[in-house]
């Protein structure tokens, strides 16, 4: 990989154009839609129609054959715009991806030209009560029964599963962790949401499979490969969540400048203040090191360095997650009283704002991966 | 239809404009440059036209070298090539001068049908473009529409004006000017953006056109600018007090100022 710090124009108009769109909907468009319990289906359908949403998916399902630099650039902007949507981290990233590198030929005909559109929405499913960071405690099964499989257990905090048409679920088969594509109006399957404090559209669901009967092509790819598919699409989806925090760190720190620039109670403008200034600058700092990570894991990614991209996926997660708490954290603090009002749309991003230190994969567990893998420390648990 | 758009990359209206201290014309360098909304809505128009009718849409701009970031934006929202006029004789032209090479670079455009421009550019807001380049061209113009539409070889449009709104129509080929009220211009797709790195644009000089460069640029324009100072600051505005006659207080001030 030769190392460019520049994107290439068509990454920068392509950010450009969503930044644009972005923009006419507004943070409180995102804000009143959740509020109301609805979703942003306007702005979803609309930056799928560009292409937007299917960037990432091969040209021959009718994607944009870009890669996910490409997607991490679009996720961004919208939530830099003031529309985080988690449903990309998840539905593009994830699903798309395990299934274009892994699926088979009708499973990709089924599902990458929905992909492409952003028509089709997949969730994710990995995270259960008993085996929340450690996936090797995985409780859900999944065994063959004559042509059909069968599912049972439970999952929890699964995102979007009353917005998509399938959920792609990850359960132990005899041979190890397998994928699992679960229609969500099938039978033996009950979801419902888990009350969250998180200002967005999106929720998170308990979800229960009583014996789940599905199709044998329910199966994303071999029995026996799980679980090199399985962090195929784990790359994609810190990369991902660390520009889903990037974008949302970006938007405060503008929001915090602008106030910094324009508030004065002592006659000058508080960002005057060293107090102020010094907080904002090292916040910038911290945010543009996390985009650059970002953009590294993804170059490396997208250059089909899986391994390399790992650890940089990780590190950039990481850092994104930690940039976007105190990102929001200061901009409140700049903004005084009004930074808890509604009309400055920050408050608003509080607890979202925290999403990014817990998941996909907690801020913990990455310190944990580094701490084993790239400094090869022994491991405590 | 073969159809000409004529687009300009203007400094960003939400960026501070500046004029250089050196020779008194815009600082291009200070301010983001964006394709003018305005004429987003032009390409846009265009596109409506290409699709309704079929044919092709070719965009001119002239401008330096970066102007081809506007150039590639109307290429990605859906026009099919391009002429870039670029020269640094070029700098300080004025709209004289711009209508003459532009009239040429429409000249290398064959059998067109229809030039669409925007009705004025936010930043040197002279609005007399479409008019002069109509004169040199010896073409019909149809300016300021916030409707366009063409039947056969006519070209039919409306322009809303405060006395009412007035029905006009031309034979192709013509020109056309449009408002802000025309269209509201699509995004460019992600295919839209992929595909414009491939799309032809021609790069000219002035020399290319059969423009003496003499006449063109700041030696060039009819009129300098000798001195240009900063707006002074908006100075307090009239405060009215209400004691229950305060709507009519703000009535009677805004009847003043003929806003109302
Ligand atoms: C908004 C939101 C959306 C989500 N969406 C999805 C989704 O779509 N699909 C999905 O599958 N999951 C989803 N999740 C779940 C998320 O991935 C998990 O919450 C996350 O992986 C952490 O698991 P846990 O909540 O069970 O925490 P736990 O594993 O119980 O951990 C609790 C705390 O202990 C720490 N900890 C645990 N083990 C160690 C250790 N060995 N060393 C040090 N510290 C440790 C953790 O870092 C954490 O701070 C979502 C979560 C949220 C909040
Ligand atoms: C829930 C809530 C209840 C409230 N209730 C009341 C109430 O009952 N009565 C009331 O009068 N007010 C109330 N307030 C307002 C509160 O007192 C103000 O928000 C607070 O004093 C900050 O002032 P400000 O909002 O004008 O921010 P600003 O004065 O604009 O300051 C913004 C930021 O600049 C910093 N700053 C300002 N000056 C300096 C400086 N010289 N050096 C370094 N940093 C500086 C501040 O610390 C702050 O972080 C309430 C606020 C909240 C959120």
């Amino acid at each position: 990989m030769s190392i460019n710090f520049t994107e290439s124009d068509e990454r920068r108009a392509l950010r450009a154009a969503v930044a644009d769109l972005g923009s006419r909907y507004g943070h409180e468009y995102f804000v009143s839609k959740a509020r109301a319990g609805e979703k942003t289906d306007e702005l979803w359908a609309e930056a799928g129609k560009l292409g937007y949403l299917g960037v990432a998916v091969p040209e021959e399902y009718g994607g944009g054959g870009g890669g996910i630099g490409d997607l991490a650039a679009v996720c961004e902007e919208l939530a830099r715009a003031g529309s985080p949507m988690l449903l990309m981290v998840v539905s593009p990233a994830i699903c798309a991806t395990v299934i274009a590198r892994f699926g088979t030929d009708a499973q990709k005909q089924r599902w990458l030209p929905g992909f492409a559109e952003g028509t089709t929405k997949m969730a994710f499913a990995i995270t259960e009560p008993d085996a929340g960071s450690n996936s090797h405690r995985l409780a859900t099964r999944v065994r063959r029964d004559g042509d059909e499989w069968v599912l049972s257990g439970g999952k929890y905090y699964i995102s979007g599963v009353d917005e998509v048409q399938a959920v792609l679920v990850v359960a132990f088969s005899e041979t190890g962790p397998a994928l699992m594509i679960v229609p969500t109006d099938v039978a033996g399957l009950t979801y419902r949401p888990i009350e969250m404090d998180i200002v967005s559209p999106e929720k998170q669901f308990t979800m229960f499979f009583d014996d789940v009967r599905l199709p044998s092509d329910a199966l994303v790819g071999s029995e026996d490969a799980g679980l090199a598919q399985l962090f195929a699409g784990l790359n994609p989806e810190r990369i991902m969540a660390a520009s889903f925090a990037t974008g949302m760190a970006r938007r405060a720190l503008d929001k915090a400048a602008e106030y910094a620039r324009t508030r004065s109670v002592w006659g000058a403008p508080i960002g005057s203040h060293q107090g102020l200034a010094h907080p904002l600058a090292q916040c910038a700092i911290q945010v543009e090191l996390a985009r650059v990570m970002t953009q590294k894991a993804a170059a490396l990614y997208d250059a089909g360095q899986d391994k390399a991209a790992g650890e940089s996926a990780n590190m950039a997660k990481y850092a994104a997650g930690e940039a976007v708490a105190t990102a929001v954290d200061l901009a409140i603090q700049v903004h005084g009283g009004n930074g808890l009002a509604t009309e400055y749309g920050l408050g608003s991003l509080l607890s979202a704002s925290r999403i990014s230190r817990i998941a996909p994969v907690s801020r913990e567990m990455i310190l944990n991966y580094v701490a084993q893998h790239t400094l090869n420390l022994p491991r405590s648990y | 239809m073969n159809i000409v758009v004529l687009v300009k990359q203007v400094p960003d209206t939400w960026s501070e404009r500046k004029l250089t201290d050196a020779d008194h014309t815009l600082d291009r360098e200070s301010a983001d440059a964006v394709l003018d909304e305005i004429n987003e809505r032009a390409v846009e128009e265009a596109l409506l036209l290409k699709e309704a009718h079929g044919g092709e849409v070719t965009v001119i701009a002239m401008g330096p070298g970066r102007a081809t970031d506007a150039i590639r934006k109307a290429l990605s929202m859906g026009a099919d090539k391009a002429v870039h006029v670029s020269d640094d004789a070029l700098h300080g032209s004025d709209v004289i001068a711009t209508a003459k090479v532009l009239a040429k670079a429409i000249g290398t455009v064959e059998g067109f049908d229809l030039v669409i421009a925007g009705n004025e550019a936010t930043d040197g807001r002279a609005g007399a473009i479409p008019a002069i380049l109509a004169e040199i061209l010896g073409l019909p113009q149809v300016t300021q529409l916030r409707k366009v539409t063409v039947e056969g070889t006519t070209v039919k449009g409306e322009r809303e004006t405060e006395e009412g709104v007035a029905h006009l129509e031309a034979s192709l080929p013509a020109i056309v000017s449009v408002t802000e009220k025309i269209n509201e211009p699509r995004y460019p797709s992600f295919k839209g953006i992929m595909a414009a790195k491939k799309k032809p644009v021609t790069t000219l000089t002035v020399a290319d056109l059969g423009v003496d460069a003499g006449e063109v640029g700041l030696g060039g324009a009819w009129s300098g600018v000798i001195e240009a100072s900063p707006k002074p600051p908006r100075s307090a505005g009239q405060r009215i007090d209400d004691e229950g006659v305060g709507g009519s207080k703000i009535a009677e001030y805004l009847v003043g100022q003929k806003l109302i």
